[in-house]
């Protein structure tokens, strides 16, 4: 790592990416180390963890094209749950989820699916949305199934046909819950394709979701 | 054969879509039920749903526009099952009931023979129950028009 960045940015990286998301603690460290090492930095930090986080090497190549901020496309993430009433959503990116709390109708119910590869306290996670979120668990979401219910899932990067999803999207989404959620939607939280191995990720086809909401609106 | 998990080219999800819409108005509640029936399952099962779907509807139409009936309004609920320790609060249904009319009527007025009629076509798969239920709709109607027609010609 550039000797302009403190050596143990990959620890504290690892230490949040669990309870931020990965595109949400890319851009958190990406603009902390822009402001700091400038696009020098940037470029510096993405060479060294890149390849170990994908999300944040794709997050540091959009800010050295020129973007500065995530595309939260909240509004499209709510359309697309088409009538549902309740939403359980699988995988976590803190900005993407805040905006989507934020501009959801009172009256949808917002599950949290607690699950995760990396440490996290859940309790302080949906300890931010002011008990308008709570937890399920892997073993128990189906209990929030329903003909008004809809999964929501965040994903990678489109490249074609194909995303990349948290693993979990695939063990959650079995051809038993398939026909138990009237909607399975795909969030796009990151908006570019990834130029590294996407590793810790599983490619589906994106024809999977019954929607799909692109970064941007 | 398509690939394991590929739907077949041959269906037109519009086409029973636009079958399905005088029994689902939702548009959302539809798409679940399409879903169900056509892109969910063992793609053969997916295939036999569409063809015979498409050949009732076809029916259908053939025979004309039939009278409103209050009889067919009673359903009976196609069940969405969950593991039994998961099934918290009211039973989940899916958006498409099973008309208990012709049943009824196929077992000349017996109402518990008429549920088991019922149990045995939505006891299954999800893809297998709501196809089943869209399809004893299809015959109800077509033979309530048939019905009507013998009874006006």
């Amino acid at each position: 790592m550039s000797a302009t960045l403190p050596r143990t940015l990959e620890q504290a990286y690892a230490a949040v990416v669990g309870e931020l998301g990965m595109a949400s603690a890319g851009w958190l460290f990406v603009s902390e180390v822009a402001a700091h090492a400038g696009d020098e930095g940037v470029e510096a930090f993405a060479d060294e963890l890149g390849a170990t986080y994908p999300v944040l090497d794709a997050v540091a190549r959009q800010w050295l094209d020129g973007r500065r901020a995530p595309q939260i496309n909240a509004k499209g993430a709510l359309d697309a749950l088409d009538g549902a009433t309740h939403v359980v959503i699988v995988g976590l990116e803190s900005l993407h989820l805040d905006g989507f709390v934020a501009a959801a109708p009172a009256e949808l119910g917002i599950s949290l699916l607690a699950h995760r590869p990396f440490p996290v306290d859940w309790e302080r996670v949906v300890a931010n949305h002011a008990g308008r979120v709570d937890l399920l668990y892997l073993d128990s979401f189906q209990s929030m199934s329903g003909p008004k219910s809809a999964l929501l899932g965040f994903a990678y990067g489109v490249h074609g046909d194909r995303t990349h999803v948290p693993p979990l999207w695939a063990r959650v989404v079995g051809a038993d819950v398939r026909a138990q959620f009237r909607s399975l939607v795909g969030w796009d939280a990151l908006g570019s394709e990834m130029n590294v191995y996407p590793r810790w990720l599983t490619e589906v086809g994106v024809d999977e979701f019954t929607h799909f909401v692109g970064a941007t609106r | 054969m398509p690939p394991k998990g590929q739907s077949p080219a041959f269906i037109d999800r519009a086409r029973v879509d636009a079958i399905l819409a005088p029994l689902i108005p939702d548009d959302g509640d539809r798409a679940f039920v399409v879903r169900c029936v056509l892109d969910e399952g063992p793609a053969h099962h997916r295939g036999a749903n569409y063809v015979l779907l498409a050949l009732l509807g076809e029916l259908v139409d053939t025979l004309g526009p039939i009278a409103p009936s209050t009889e067919r309004e009673s359903v009976a609920p196609v069940a969405m099952r969950v593991p039994p320790h998961l099934a918290r609060g009211a039973p989940k249904h899916y958006p498409l009931g099973l008309p208990k009319a012709p049943l009824i009527a196929l077992a000349s007025g017996d109402a518990g023979v008429a549920a088991e009629m019922a149990a045995a076509l939505t006891d299954g798969p999800p893809q297998h129950a709501l196809a089943n239920a869209a399809m004893v709709a299809l015959l109800n109607r077509a033979l309530e028009a048939a019905r009507n027609q013998k009874g006006g010609g």
